[in-house]
């Protein structure tokens, strides 16, 4: 007890005798003070503040000298109280603008003073003007339109009126509630208008200002302000919200109404025609049975027995049909075939939508475009010409011949084209109705003349490539043209020659290379127009050609000319066994074999390899020469 | 027929450019008219004020501009001691340095202060300019800037000698204002000394005085015209 007693005793003395030697034996000399800042509120007095340090214990003074520039005198600040604690004010007089101030700060106590840094301030940089004053905010209307107008003026202190100093200000407005403030810029001007308000409600203005080279003031206090409502300023939007809802409504009735009556589908989606052809069982086309098919489309009366408009037939066309070796490819091109069949029936429904030949057989292309209504252009023939010469795969282009357009000039053979789709307007009375396939085939590829002179050698196998004379091989730039054999012309006997035709790049005419299987050759009819058609081939591969007006009958024999009205005449034929054709009395003439003669004749070539190569001095319309069919 | 087509658009020009040319020649370069005659087109002074203070202003601005980038780059601690010594050599002019002494200073003085001390700048800024293009430390900004400050000056005093001049023609000033201040008689005789001046202590310098002239100048212009901006 007794020993606890002198512990605590102790401890107590202990205590007594520290804690006084803690706070007063470390006496220092102050802490060095902090010149924090100096403003000028209107560029004639400044104050400036500073922090003082430590006072090491001691009651501590402080004291603030300064030195004006180029001078070495060293002031003492006047004014300790003016600006509040640990501040000098320099009054007017103590002031100099454009002079820099060199301001010292110093601490003292018992123990000693303590300089702060010194601090080198030219009056006209620490411009800190008071707030504006004077605010008032009205709310003003321009057409019915509220605007605030806020106007102010600078504080008392500042003299700009002298121009001394030059003040800019800025305002802040807001919504109250809102947390953003829109700032505006008003420059050297007094007053302000703010335009983009809403109605009813109360909003904050508030103003600063700040000289040319200084810092902002404060803000001012804040101006409340209270808009009333514009009940009037939104009529507009009611209206338009009344429109819009009548119109929703609107909309809503009126499709409620075609729905009930199913035909909004209808009226928006109006059906897609389907494909029409007249007696065609769309199922055949989807079975894809192809011969069932053939079966139906083939016509019965193709071709017409009786020729409907001689007049029409403007141009003569060769009918070129499939010779016996290209059966094979017939049976290949049955698609194009179909198409082109298709085609023509589909030519009565104006339904229907085109059926698109095969792009792979120049005739093809035409066949689809030569069904075009019926009706051609020049242009689109010759553009199809074109295509389908571009389309020849299978076909040297070197020798593609044309019955008209490239080959003969222009002008001739676009009059004879002009007239080929004439021919073709009554193509749809006849449809199908042969009674084997290779004539239902000649038919087809009889529509499928256009402007060229073969129909491709997917139908008809007319244009082939023949190598040489004797229709087997099929050399480069050959072509064999088959002349088909019609009904309605068919002077000729039951057989088609084709003769294997030679093509050039300048080439007249085609020749035409004999054929094996003579299915009857229509023969062109004659025009009076100095047309002249092919009557017939000869079992020499001859062409007898015979001319339009008048309708002689045909001569068999050789590669003549039968006629003395002016038809095309064969200007020769040249080296690659080419008929030229040209356009003169024609005469009769012997062999083909010879060359050109400026009496008209016609050469038909008998041996595919004799070279009768003709100066092309004028040249054949070829299209005088192939006959389309009429249909 | 064709002869008078190509005549129509030639004469068209004609009437064109003279109705330009007359536009023209009744703008920019009318000089400010001395007497009131007639075709002149005179400038009000306090046209003339706000258009010198506008220089002053862009003057200042670009010197306070280049002063903070020397500042920035070649001066890291802003307070130096020894700055105080530093001694502008337009010390020798006596400026006022506060509101009352420029208010209690008369117009005509105040206005050859001015004058004065936008002589004084002439050639160091000049000079300046040559050092500073001469100088790779300093990059082209900075070089166009200095540029421009000495062309300022030169055009800034002869604004203010024109409005010394239609004041003085106005009889608001006396004609004791002369603008035949001599270049030399502002320098110090040992004009070497601004070569001294580094270049900072000249942007110093010249920063202060633009914003002086600037001063002095909107003093006077409210003094004399105060109806706008005052």
């Amino acid at each position: 007890m007794k020993e606890v007693m002198e512990e605590a005793v102790l401890l107590f003395l202990l205590l007594v005798i520290y804690t006084p030697d803690a706070q007063g034996t470390r006496y220092s000399p102050p802490g060095k003070p902090e010149l924090t800042r100096c403003r000028s509120p209107e560029k004639e007095t400044f104050t400036c503040w500073w922090k003082p340090g430590s006072d090491g214990g001691l009651p501590t003074t402080h004291a603030l000298y300064y030195r004006k520039e180029n001078s070495d005198t060293i002031y003492e600040c006047s004014d300790y109280h003016t600006a509040g604690e640990n501040s000098c004010f320099f009054n007017k007089n103590d002031t100099s603008i454009w002079v820099n101030y060199n301001i010292t700060v110093v601490a003292s106590n018992a123990l000693g003073s303590t300089f702060s840094d010194p601090v080198d301030i030219d009056v006209v940089y620490i411009v800190k003007p008071n707030p504006p004053e004077k605010v008032t905010v009205t709310v003003m209307e321009l057409k019915e339109w509220p605007f605030l107008r806020v106007s102010w003026e600078p504080p008392h202190k500042a003299d700009t009126r002298s121009g001394w100093i030059t003040l800019i200000y800025e305002l802040r407005v807001k919504l109250e509630g809102d947390d953003e403030w829109e700032m505006h810029l008003a420059g050297q001007q007094k007053l302000f208008n703010i335009f983009s308000l809403r109605s009813g409600g109360t909003y904050h203005v508030q103003v600063r200002c700040k000289p040319d080279h200084g810092f902002w003031s404060e803000w001012s206090s804040t101006s409340h302000i209270e808009i009333p409502d514009y009940l009037h300023r939104e009529k507009s939007m009611w209206i338009l919200i009344a429109v819009f809802s009548a119109f929703i409504f609107l909309i809503l009735t009126w499709s409620l109404h075609m729905s009930s009556h199913r035909s909004l589908k209808h009226c928006i989606l109006p059906p897609v025609p389907g494909p029409k052809i007249k007696g065609f069982d769309k199922q055949l086309l989807k079975n894809g049975k192809s011969e069932d098919l053939l079966r139906v489309l083939v016509v019965s009366d193709f071709p017409p027995t009786t020729p409907s408009n001689y007049e029409d037939m403007l141009v003569e066309y060769l009918e070129v049909y499939v010779p016996q070796e290209q059966e094979v490819l017939l049976e290949e091109s049955k698609d194009l075939h179909d198409s082109c069949l298709k085609f023509e029936g589909s030519t009565s429904d104006n339904d229907s939508g085109r059926v698109s030949c095969d792009s792979h057989t120049l005739l093809m292309d035409k066949c689809g475009e030569a069904k075009e209504e019926g009706r051609q252009t020049d242009q689109e023939d010759s553009t199809t010409e074109a295509e389908a010469q571009g389309q020849q795969k299978d076909w040297d282009q070197d020798t593609l011949m044309y019955a008209n357009g490239d080959i003969l000039s222009p002008e001739k053979s676009s009059g004879r084209v002009k007239t080929w789709p004439s021919v073709f307007s009554p193509l749809p009375q006849y449809t199908l109705s042969l009674p084997d396939q290779t004539s239902s085939l000649e038919m087809a590829k009889q529509h499928c003349y256009s402007d060229s002179l073969f129909c491709p050698g997917s139908t008809s196998s007319y244009l082939t490539h023949l190598g040489n004379n004797d229709n087997e091989t099929l050399g480069p730039g050959s072509w064999e043209i088959c002349l088909s054999n019609r009904q309605p012309y068919s002077h000729i006997p039951q057989m088609q020659t084709c003769q294997q035709v030679r093509s050039h790049s300048d080439v007249n005419i085609s020749t035409i290379a004999r054929k094996q299987e003579p299915a009857g050759l229509p023969l062109p009819f004659f025009r009076p127009t100095a047309y002249v058609e092919v009557q017939r081939f000869d079992e020499e591969d001859m062409v007898v050609l015979q001319s339009i007006v008048s309708d002689h009958g045909f001569h068999e024999g050789f590669p003549q000319m039968l006629q003395q009205e002016d038809y095309s005449k064969v200007k020769g034929v040249d080296s690659n066994n080419m008929l030229l054709l040209q356009t003169e009395a024609m005469k009769e003439d012997g062999d083909g074999t010879t060359p050109h003669k400026p009496t008209a004749h016609i050469h038909t070539v008998v041996s595919t390899q004799d070279e009768m190569a003709q100066p092309a001095s004028g040249y054949v319309d070829t299209a005088t020469i192939f006959t389309l069919p009429t249909y | 027929m064709l002869g008078y087509i190509r005549s129509v658009p030639a004469v068209w020009r004609v009437l064109v450019c003279l109705v330009f040319c007359r536009n023209l020649t009744s703008i920019g370069a009318a000089p400010i008219c001395t007497n009131a005659q007639t075709g002149c087109q005179a400038l009000s002074l306090a046209n003339l004020f706000d258009r010198v203070i506008q220089h002053s202003a862009r003057m200042h601005g670009i010197s306070n501009d280049l002063h903070s980038e020397f500042e920035q780059y070649f001066l890291p601690s802003k307070n130096q001691i020894g700055r105080v010594s530093r001694n502008c050599h337009t010390s020798t002019i006596l400026t006022p340095n506060g509101k009352e002494n420029a208010q209690r200073m008369a117009r005509e003085e105040l206005t050859e202060v001015i004058l004065k001390l936008l002589m004084a700048w002439r050639d160091p800024l000049w000079r300046f300019h040559q050092g500073m293009a001469h100088n790779h430390d300093f990059n082209n900004f900075s070089s166009n800037k200095a540029l421009e400050m000495s062309d300022m000056v030169h055009e800034l005093r002869k604004g203010v000698e024109k409005v010394a001049d239609k004041m003085q023609m106005l009889g608001i000033i006396s004609n004791s204002v002369s603008s035949q201040v001599s270049p030399e008689a502002l320098l110090p005789s040992d004009s070497a000394e601004w070569h001294l001046m580094r270049d900072y202590d000249l942007l110093y310098c010249f920063r202060r005085d633009s914003n002086k002239v600037q001063n002095y100048l909107k003093i006077l212009k409210c003094r004399i015209v105060p109806e706008h901006g005052c």
